[in-house]
Formats: C-alpha cells, structure tokens, sequence
C-alpha cells in the first residue's frame, strides 16, 4: 500500500488525470441527479397541490356516454368510503366544467374549476400567487383567473366574466361572475385555460347542488415523485371500499405527460452515465497503460524476485483503487457541495425562452437541486467499479511480463 | 562441502530465434554446483554467461536439457512454481543493481521477505542485521536515488541474501563499479560466503573477481572450455 501510495505521487501529472478521469464523470452525474430531483420534485408538488392530489376518486368513464370526464351525481358514498381508509392527510371535493367564458366581445374555452377555497388554500397557497384583487371565499360569486387568460381576453379585476357550462353531463346553464383577482399560475396550461371559483358556483353552473367530479386526497407520508407504495396502498384500500361505478386514480395516471418525463429521464441518465463512465474508463486505461509501460523494468524485477502474477496484478489494481476511491470521493464531495451551495441561494432564477419553456412544463423556473445519499453512493460506487475492471487490462498486461524480457525493456 | 549437488546442469542448450535466425547460447552444458561454493563462470562477450544464469535462476527456459535444484527437476515446473522457486531458493544481483526506486533501503532489502509472506516486524529485524552486517545501516531510510552505485549494489546483496536462499546468482555484479569499490563488495561476499556459508555463482569476466573465486568455470561459444578449483 505505501509502495502504491509513492508510486501514484511519483508521476503526479498523470495521478490528476486519473483522478479527474474519476471524478467529472462522478461530479457530473450527481449534479444531473440533482438537476433531475428537483425538476421531477418541482413538477410532482405543482401537480400534486394545485392540481391532481396524490389520488381521486372519480365517476367511472361509460364508454359511449359521450363524457372523458363523467361526474359523480353525489358525493356520498365515496365520502363514506374514503373515511374507511387509513392514512388520508387530506381530502377536498372539486367540480370540474368546460365552458365558454366571454369577456367583453371575447371568447375562451375553459376549464372552470370549483373548489373550497379554504380548503385549498393551505395545500396550494393559491391566495399567495394572486398577483392582482383578492383571491375567492366559499360564500363568494366571484371568480379569479390566470394572468395569461386575463392578457387572451384582456380583462381585469372587477370586469364581469360570462360562464356557459357545457358538460354533456349537465344540461347546459350560465353565469355572470365578476372577476375578483388574477393568479400567477404554476404552469402555462393551466394559466392559459383555468377559471377558478367556489365549488356552489360552479354547482349553480352545473344546475345541481350536489354534483362534483372528483374528491381530491393527499396521502400521508408521500414526499416525491418516486414515493408510490403509500399510494399503491392506499388506492387499493379505496378501490376496495367504493362501490362500482367509482375509478380510483394516481396522480401519474392524471398528469401521464410526467410520467412520460420519469420514463424517458432513467434511460436518459443511464445512456450519459455510461458515456461519461465510458469516457472515465478510458483514460484510466491510457494513464494506467502508460504507468504499466514506463515500470517495465521494475515488474520485470519484482517477477525476476518470486514475486507472483497475481501479486503483480494486484500492485496495479491498488494503484488504481486508490485513485479510483480519492476519485470518486471527491466527484461526490464537489457534487454534493454544488448542489449544497445552490440550495444554500435558494436556487438560481432563470430568465427568457427558458423560464418560459420551464413554466410550460410546470416547473418553477428556478434551477434548482436536490441529492438522495443513494444517488450519492450509486454514482460513486459505479463509476469506481467501471474504473477498476478498467483497469484491470493493464493490470493483467503487467502479470503477464516475462520477466527478463522486461528487465531489458528499454523506453 | 557436501557430495550432492546444490544445482545441476544435464547437457543444457538454449537457442535464441528472431524470425529465421536462430542463435545458438549454450550448447550442451553439464555442470554441477555445491553449497558453500563461491564460483564463477568467464568468458568473453557472448559466450553464454548471463544465458546460464537466467536459466539456473529459472528466469528462462533451456531449448534442451534440464536443471536439477537440490534434485528437482526445473522443467517440470510451471511459471507460478517457478517464481516460487525463485522466492525462496535463489538470490539475484543485477548488473544494474536494480532497486525498486520507490521502495527505501530498508524495504528493498526486505522486499523478498515481504513476498514470503514474513510478518513487518520480522523482516524489518532481519534487512536491519544484514544492512549492519554489510555496513550500510546508516542508508536504511533513504532512497536509492540518494546513494552511490556502489552502495546500491551493496543494497542488491543484502537483499539476495537476507532470506538465506540455497544460492546467489550474481550477472557481472562488479561491473558498473570503480576499482576500490568492487574490491570492496567482493570481499563483503566473500565474507558472506565465509562467514554464512552463502553459496555464489558470479557470471563475470571481471579479473579483480575472478581472483578471488574458489572455482573458476569457462564458458566459450556456448560450452565449458575449463572447470578450475582454486584455493583462495
């Protein structure tokens, strides 16, 4: 080991290239974990709190019936259902409705979306992004809406807005509601085409007071996108205990565009670790063949001495296990202390197309980071396993040196 | 000295081959060797010398012929039986004195130890007597890069012997040295020989050597030409 220890600072140039051949790939695929935890983190509490909740209970889609998205005539039972279930943190009814909202002489298709505001607000702190007049109460008329449908249909707070519902569901009804605030919405879409307004008066759009389309749930114990037995468990228990005619769903299911992001960013990771590793690997190759080549004469000496191949081979591989592990280690140690110090600023803004892009996305455009220790570990473990059978060939090149032969080596 | 022999050759040939050519090294070479020799073997350049050598140290493999180390065939051996063989019964000294130049004095000398599988505090004991013994204590700690040529093949020998093999084979030994310092190394192996009953088998045409063996083999084109017995 000290043998090993001196020879890897004999030839330091060559020691920092190994090592850097170690560490960037390591640096770079924890700053990627990070890059990716905190988008996928990002996008499951954007969906999660404004949108879908960790599950829903909805009204079975009939195939045939006309309606992507059938209502739920009451909400009784699947209330009366839900309470049987362990593990509920939290639960609110919404009513969901495509309409035609006019302001004015224009004309959008929304959605208008019913809820209890005071319920709401504390998963989603939605009376944070209102941006212009207040946000809705329960026993309000009022309605508040997206900055970028209030720049479509050039409104403002105070103008009237004119609802017509046109779910297949319900027969057709209308409403004058006047526009009580603006709302930075967390994603384009949903700032584009949402219309928000207490659950009674989208229920008087409805032409029903009892009508929803979906108990939103949040479960207890869900932290991130990649946390799903308490879901799986959960939505078990619920389908269980509802009766037919109920569909019980995860939020992957109602967002499946995230889904399709978590599909494609594992294969993703997996295609640049190993071109990153790949490229590690072969530098560790190079500098340790070159190592092996410019000792010829001293393998040939330690041969010539009694010294056994397997002893040779593993001279090598101590060398390059030790500046694999300092490698890796401090890949590990710069990439943990990047994502700290950006965590450390809260995250770095981000401007123009691609904060534009990112809010598309539904992501807070703000470059953000987050680590799990496994992914710490799996990235410093692999690229060291990568970069020791690397270096294995020169080590079995080294053990198989005649040993006269290489003590007449000359460079 | 006992009658049977430590080493012994049976009509020993090596033949080199590049490509078409084949270049004749030894040519049927029958010698044997006893503890507590102190022998040499002459010649003139390109007579066979270092060629014997390699092949008794089993560093190389005889075209024809055979080896026998204290009765044990050598050609029967496999590589890794080989390196064994050479651990624990032959010693080498290297014209080129051949340190491993990250390794100190003190852990060159017991690098052989180490390869045995001796425990630290055993080896270190055992390099540090025979660094006394030889004289060169005072270098335990440095580095080879630090000493003279002639302190460093000082080193060579101590490491050839400190694990007492059946015997040191050493290639023209005094061959990078001044005068004083040859007369110097050789009368340390001599008392080696003396003194331990270390047996040496020198290649060398160095007179200042050669004087001072007790046996004197001559090798010419690859054949002993004389086998003299001195009393020195």
């Amino acid at each position: 080991m000290k043998a090993a220890i001196r020879h890897i600072m004999r030839n330091r140039r060559r020691t920092i290239l190994t090592l850097l051949a170690v560490l960037i790939p390591v640096y770079f695929l924890i700053f990627m974990f990070g890059f990716i935890n905190s988008m996928m983190q990002d996008m499951f509490e954007t969906a999660t709190r404004f949108d879908t909740g960790h599950v829903q209970i909805l009204a079975e889609e009939v195939k045939g019936s006309g309606s992507a998205m059938p209502l739920m005539r009451d909400t009784d039972v699947a209330l009366a259902a839900l309470a049987s279930v362990d593990g509920i943190e939290w639960s609110t009814v919404r009513l969901d409705l495509p309409a035609l909202a006019s302001v004015g002489e224009r004309t959008r298709t929304v959605y208008v979306r019913g809820l209890v505001p005071e319920e709401i607000d504390p998963v989603s702190n939605m009376s944070d992004r209102i941006v212009e007049g207040e946000f809705i109460t329960s026993d309000s008329d009022g309605v508040v809406v997206g900055q970028e449908l209030a720049e479509l249909l050039d409104l403002t707070v105070g103008d009237d807005m004119v609802l017509l519902g046109v779910h297949p569901d319900t027969s057709l009804g209308a409403i004058r509601a006047p526009i009580v605030g603006i709302f930075n919405a967390p994603e384009a879409t949903m700032g584009r085409s949402m219309v928000i307004a207490s659950l009674a008066t989208v229920r008087r759009l409805a032409r029903s007071e009892t009508v929803a389309s979906a108990i939103v749930i949040r479960v207890d114990g869900v932290t991130g996108p990649w946390d799903t037995s308490r879901l799986d468990e959960v939505t078990a228990a619920l389908s269980a205990a509802l009766p037919a005619g109920y569909d019980v769903q995860g939020w992957l299911d109602l967002v499946p565009f995230v889904e399709a992001y978590m599909t494609i960013l594992t294969p993703m990771l997996v295609i640049m670790a190993i071109i990153f590793f790949g490229l590690g690997a072969l530098v560790v190759v190079n500098t340790l063949y070159l190592s092996v080549m410019e000792r010829t004469r001293e393998i040939g000496l330690i041969l010539a001495l009694g010294a056994s191949r397997a002893r040779v081979m593993g001279m090598v591989l101590t060398e390059a296990g030790i500046i694999t592990v300092a490698g890796a280690f401090c890949g590990a140690l710069v990439g943990v202390g990047l994502v700290w110090i950006v965590q450390a600023f809260g995250g770095i803004p981000l401007w123009g197309q691609m904060a534009d892009y990112m809010k598309e996305m539904g992501i807070t455009p703000v470059l953000n980071m987050n680590i799990r220790a496994i992914q710490v570990l799996l990235s410093a473990g692999a690229m060291t396993v990568v970069a020791l059978l690397a270096a294995w060939l020169p080590a079995r090149k080294a053990s198989k040196l005649e040993p006269m032969e290489a003590m007449r080596y000359v460079e | 000295m006992s009658n049977s022999p430590l080493i012994q050759t049976l009509d020993l040939a090596k033949t080199y081959v590049t490509g078409d050519i084949e270049t004749p090294a030894l040519r049927g070479v029958s010698v044997e060797l006893h503890k507590g020799e102190f022998t040499a073997v002459a010649g003139p350049s390109g007579s066979g010398k270092s060629t014997l050598l390699h092949l008794l140290g089993g560093l190389d493999r005889p075209t024809d012929g055979d080896i026998f180390l204290e009765g044990q065939a050598m050609s029967k051996l496999s590589k890794d039986q080989l390196a064994k063989l050479r651990l624990t019964n032959i010693g080498f000294v290297f014209q080129a004195y051949n340190l491993i130049p990250v390794l100190t004095v003190l852990e060159n000398t017991a690098f052989v130890l180490e390869l045995q599988g001796i425990v630290r505090a055993e080896r270190i004991k055992r390099a540090r007597k025979i660094l006394a013994e030889l004289g060169i204590e005072q270098y335990a700690d440095q580095y080879p890069n630090r000493i003279s040529g002639g302190e460093q093949q000082r080193v060579a020998v101590a490491r050839a012997v400190v694990a007492e093999p059946a015997i040191v084979l050493a290639d023209e030994p005094t061959a990078n040295l001044d005068t004083a310092t040859s007369h110097e190394l050789i009368d340390l192996m001599r008392r080696l020989n003396q003194e331990r009953g270390a047996t040496f088998l020198f290649a060398t045409h160095d007179s200042r050597l050669l004087d001072r063996v007790n046996r004197l083999v001559t090798l010419v084109d690859g054949l002993i030409t004389g086998d003299e017995h001195h009393t020195n």
